[in-house]
């Protein structure tokens, strides 16, 4: 029967390899890496995890601490445990100092992706209020649509993208980068009213409390029209298959 | 003991997790500071900002929107306010004594009684008393100029014209106390000089003057106006050779009302 | 928690149910009479008696030098609140581990519930006095606010000082009449006080609700302020019931933590093996009233959520969407953290039998259920790049992380680890005994079908309605996965339990046969239940903004400002530390009492007779 490895080199195994995971998965794999943020808070858990299961039953904990006890008390240990000691301080230092220095690398900036939006705005020189704004179902829906299409060809694109996956030509100059619609969390999550608002008043729209933020995005309501904003609005939507949110049922104005 | 110890550094040592989490874990976004009161400024708003204020107040410190909104259905929707006025002028139930959309809507404000939109009426009064308090008075307490405002922003929202003067007095008093006190313009170059002390650092025209900054004695003949006016605005934009750059203050800008500016460059330009 | 509009529909009914079950209980002592009667008469007459709210300036709150005023009355409030939570709930409990104990005839239960009772009873004068300092502090530094309150409350604020008079009354005749009123009639009449303390309590608690609620969420005031005279109205407003709902789950699950503490610590500092198990079989009870008072507790969380949206969007969005987004992610992690303690509690449990290691190899793939769904739950919708991180994304949107950032996921994951919590709990259960009835394989069979299925369902719910309708579905999904989640606790808690019936015993349980470490995890729930409770309580508060009584009442102070999470966490961590204090001392005085000194040659020798 092949030696059993060690429960304390079990859960170090364990902690590293849902690490390695982690990182070959996301970072490799997928090529979306976990933000260091994020993953700092992942491990913390899963740390705790690991813990927990390596010490609810007493032999188990014995195991565990073992090798550690024998480092401290042990006589014969005297060598490795110099070394330990010494080490801990200089790697919690080098840790410290790594922390601290000072980056080339702008500092971190948060912003709200999804302010919340004034329950009345003053756009196209009227007043709308969005709370209750929505664009009433269209009788000749797929010629709008086309508009729409036209509208974002001309306008859009160049930042959102031809897919509108927020890739193009000029994304790479802006940060962040522009919005894609294609994604689940975007404009699938909000009411046509939101987009309308944040279309036509543009980043300098964005609410003071809503800070920080950043967006480039230009004020439409100078260059589009008011039906032009709605027609791009309904391209949006019909061309990523989303469905905007709705707050009940029975406002269901978008079927078509 | 020693559980008792073990325990309280335990208990201590989660608190911090928690706390240190809420630092560190998450970002610290500074919530807005609560809205200021607005202050209506003498002769200095266009009537798009003096709309935009009487929305303020409409949302605001007015508390219209407490009842005024679109959920509630306690008080009528506004968005028609102003047309719906003229109809109502003629009704037999009106009882005030309004003649324009715009004295109307100031009565209804003051007076809300004047006219009870049916089935707004406080119950049992059978549509002839108004639930809503007098706005100039009680806790909302309006002055003259933030009604006048909140009439402008009304007129706005049902698209009538805005007829509605911004007035020159009534409001900037009742603010007036809290604005730093202002200086009365110069009259003149001359004064002007004086007051602020150009003549420590410049020799000006006849006067005598400290070496600090450059001659301008005849300074007009060097230089145009364009210059002198960025000159004075931007002090550190050319420095003459000799000349230390920033001693000059780069504040006359705010300092100065632009009509002294204005003067004062011509009175320099001229000096030659 | 955008699922809170979807709920809306089932829960408002079951909610008023319970909440007119638990008043009409009170009904004999409650002023409902009073009430309903007052506003007739004075809606003619007092119409013009109240005052509009005052519109306040800096001067108007009084200063003292080198002392917060916001600070002491936020302090005073949430202690008041942790003491008060504490002492309504142990009473609810014990009442129900006595009338377990009249039923079973198990004298165990009727000690346990003492010992329970005895813990709050210092306890309930501490409250009082918090509540005293809460009142000095309010009328010292917002005389204003107050009086505008007591303006429109002055009825049910006597009615409340009078109720606690009928409150400390039962209270020390249930305590202090124990021993005396025991076996046949007197012991009906016992527990019969035990229900009265409840209603009075719960009472008590009511009428303090509708006083904060009005601040949030204002009714029978008018624009400027100027009271109705309709006092039902002002107490009945938009928020009161789901606060009522809500509070009273988070008290049971927070006084049971707390007693928890205070059995671990017991059980830490016993000596005899009595003790030990003694105070094992008390800690444990306390965690599975916890627990069981934790599992609804997100329900009602969201059906106030859901009622504060339909009180004002805008308030729903500062809830949900504003500057508190960020304060949602500090609970996942608070309330992550009681399910693990809670479960490696029940893991570490196991070892009091000797059958159970027959099931310790099923533990880690329970804790990597519940690791798995808790760190979806904490996940945030905003992540905090680096520039670097958001080039190589491509965008502030992660495709795998920002779909787990939203409701959907969320719903699936809390659901889950209720499921595996559950699990962990029947592993328990079964530990130690092996069933003898015929159809135990069909029975195992039925359960691991019915969690795989109900899994299996919360799932589909959660993805397919979640990322593949429309929103109106996503948030109405939420219903059927509750619904699941619940049907299969009660499900397979009931096949269980037949199928264990007269089950074979592996060996003795051995109470008091269990690790330290275990007993940690008691504290750790405890601490985090105290500190979740204070967080709560900041972004209750908070929502109100720069308001005393929102959109009627300004907040004209200094610090009218709304402070930051960092602010808010230094607090709470302060009232925290003051709490833990506060009880060390409470469980301190009542072992004191147990202690006698023989103080020889003190006392002079009794003269000879």
């Amino acid at each position: 029967m092949a030696r059993r490895i060690p429960r304390l080199a079990q859960a170090v195994l364990t902690i590293v390899g849902i690490y390695g995971a982690f990182r070959l998965v996301f970072d490799v794999l997928l090529g979306q890496p976990i933000p260091s943020s994020l993953l700092t808070m992942y491990m913390f858990f899963v740390v705790a995890g690991v813990y927990m299961v390596f010490t609810f039953t007493e032999e188990s904990t014995r195991e565990l601490v073992a090798p550690i006890r024998a480092l401290v008390e042990d006589p014969r240990r005297k060598p490795i445990r110099n070394v330990v000691f010494a080490l801990t301080p200089l790697l919690a230092a080098w840790f410290t100092y790594a922390g601290l220095q000072p980056r080339i690398e702008a500092p971190v900036e948060l912003r709200s992706i999804h302010p919340a939006p004034p329950s009345s705005v003053k756009m196209f020189g009227k007043r709308f209020d969005l709370l209750k704004l929505e664009k009433e179902e269209p009788k000749k829906f797929r010629q709008l649509v086309a508009e729409g299409a036209k509208v974002y060809v001309e306008n859009c694109h160049f930042c959102h993208g031809d897919k509108l996956d927020g890739r193009g030509p000029y994304a790479e100059g802006l940060n962040p980068v522009p919005m894609s619609f294609q994604d689940v969390g975007t404009i699938a999550q909000l009411q046509e009213s939101f987009l309308f608002w944040r279309i036509a008043t543009g980043g300098p729209g964005l609410p003071a409390d809503a800070a920080p933020w950043i967006s480039s995005m230009p004020v439409w309501e100078t260059f589009l029209s008011e039906e032009e904003i709605w027609k791009v609005i309904l391209f949006l939507y019909d061309y990523t298959g989303h469905r905007p949110r709705l707050w009940s049922e029975n406002a269901d104005h978008s079927k078509h | 003991m020693s559980h008792f110890l073990k325990v309280v550094a335990f208990s201590l040592l989660v608190i911090a997790f928690f706390t240190g989490f809420s630092f560190f874990g998450v970002p610290q976004i500074e919530p807005a500071p609560p809205p200021k009161e607005e202050a209506v400024e003498r002769g200095a708003m266009t009537i798009e900002q003096f709309v935009a204020l009487g929305k303020k107040i409409f949302d605001g410190k007015g508390a219209c929107t407490l009842c005024h909104n679109p959920v509630g259905g306690r008080a009528p929707a506004l968005e028609r306010a102003g047309i719906a006025a003229v109809e109502r002028m003629k009704d037999a139930r009106y009882r005030g004594a309004a003649k324009s959309v715009e004295e109307y809507l100031y009565e209804s404000l003051v007076k809300p009684s004047a006219y009870v939109v049916a089935g707004f009426g406080k119950a049992g009064t059978n549509d002839t008393e108004s639930p809503m308090p007098d706005a100039s008075a009680g806790s909302i307490r309006l002055s003259e100029a933030e009604l006048r405002a909140v009439v402008a922003y009304l007129q706005d929202l049902s698209g009538v014209e805005v007829t509605v003067r911004i007035p020159t007095d009534a409001g900037a008093t009742a603010k007036a106390q809290d604005k730093p006190a202002q200086r009365a313009p110069a009259k003149n170059a001359e004064e002007l000089i004086a007051q602020f002390a150009c003549t420590a650092c410049h020799k000006i025209g006849a006067q005598a003057g400290g070496p600090i900054g450059p001659d301008l004695s005849r300074i007009g003949a060097s230089r145009d106006a364009a210059y002198l006016r960025r000159a004075i605005l931007e002090p550190n934009a050319d420095v003459p050779k000799g000349f230390a750059p920033g001693v000059m203050p780069a504040t006359y800008g705010e300092q100065l009302y632009a009509r002294e500016l204005e003067v004062l460059v011509a009175y320099l330009a001229a000096l030659k | 928690m955008r699922i809170a509009t979807g709920i809306r529909r089932a829960l408002p009914r079951l909610a008023l149910a319970a909440a007119v079950t638990v008043f009409l209980g009170a009904a004999a002592l409650a002023p409902e009479a009073a009430f309903a009667a007052e506003p007739v008469a004075a809606e003619g007459a007092k119409a013009s008696a109240f005052a509009p709210a005052p519109t306040l300036t800096t001067a108007d709150y009084p200063q003292i030098r080198g002392f917060n005023g916001r600070i002491a009355v936020w302090l005073a409030a949430q202690l008041h609140l942790w003491f008060a939570a504490f002492v309504l709930a142990v009473p609810i409990f014990v009442f129900i581990i006595e009338a377990i104990g009249m039923g079973t005839r198990d004298e165990r239960y009727d000690r346990l519930a003492y010992e329970f009772i005895k813990v709050s009873i210092t306890a309930y004068s501490l409250t009082a006095i918090l509540g005293g300092l809460l009142l000095f502090f309010l009328v010292i530094f917002y005389p204003h606010l107050f009086q505008y309150l007591a303006g429109i409350f002055r009825e049910s604020m006597i009615w409340y000082a009078l109720l606690f008079f009928a409150e400390s009354a039962i209270l020390y005749l249930y305590y202090y009449g124990w021993h005396w009123l025991q076996g046949g009639f007197a012991k009906w009449v016992h527990l019969t006080l035990g229900l009265l303390l409840n209603a009075v309590g719960t009472t008590l608690m009511f009428l303090a609700n509708a006083w904060v609620t009005f601040m949030m969420s204002p009714a029978g005031v008018d624009a400027a302020g100027v009271f109705s005279g309709n006092t039902w109205a002002a107490i009945h407003n938009a928020l009161w019931n789901p606060i009522n709902i809500h509070r009273v789950v988070a008290n049971v699950a927070f006084g049971g933590s707390i007693v928890g503490a205070y059995a671990a610590y017991r059980f830490l500092s016993a000596t005899t093996a009595e003790q030990k198990a003694q105070y094992d079989w008390m800690g444990y009870t306390a965690n599975f009233i916890a627990i069981s008072a934790l599992l609804p507790l997100p329900f009602a969380g969201y059906y106030l959520t859901a009622e504060i949206y339909a009180y004002s969007q805008q308030m729903g969005i500062t809830l949900m969407g504003g500057i508190f987004a960020w304060l949602f992610i500090i609970q996942a992690v608070l309330i992550g953290t009681l399910f693990l303690a809670a479960n490696y509690y029940l893991w570490c449990g196991m070892g009091r039998s000797d059958g159970a290691v027959r099931y310790n190899r099923y533990v880690k793939y329970l804790a990597a259920g519940i690791i798995v769904a808790f760190l979806v739950w904490f996940t945030p919708h905003t992540l905090i790049l680096t520039n670097e991180e958001l080039k190589a994304l491509g965008g502030p949107y992660h495709k795998i992380l920002g779909p787990l950032g939203i409701m959907p996921a969320k719903n699936i994951a809390v659901n889950a680890m209720i499921l595996f919590t559950t699990l962990s709990f029947l592993m328990y259960r079964r530990a130690n005994k092996i069933p003898t009835v015929s159809w135990v394989n069909a029975g195992n069979a039925t359960q691991a079908a019915l969690f795989t299925a109900g899994l299996l369902n919360i799932f589909f719910l959660g993805v397919y309605h979640g990322y593949f309708t429309n929103t109106v579905y996503k948030v109405a999904s939420s219903i059927p996965q509750v619904l699941t989640t619940l049907a299969i606790i009660v499900a397979s808690t009931v096949i269980d339990t037949l199928m264990y019936r007269g089950a074979k015993e592996v060996a003795p349980l051995h109470w008091g046969r269990v690790s330290d470490r275990s007993q940690y995890a008691l504290f750790l729930l405890a601490v985090a239940f105290t500190w979740l409770m204070g967080l709560m309580g900041y972004i209750r508060s908070s929502l109100r903004q720069h308001w005393h009584v929102t959109n009627v009442f300004r907040d004209a102070s200094p610090d009218a400002f709304t402070p930051t999470l960092g602010y808010a966490a230094n607090v709470v961590s302060l009232g925290a530390i003051i709490f833990m204090a506060l009880v060390i001392f409470v469980f301190w005085v009542s072992q004191v009492s147990a202690r006698h000194t023989t103080a020889v040659g003190y006392w002079k020798a009794e003269p000879a007779r």
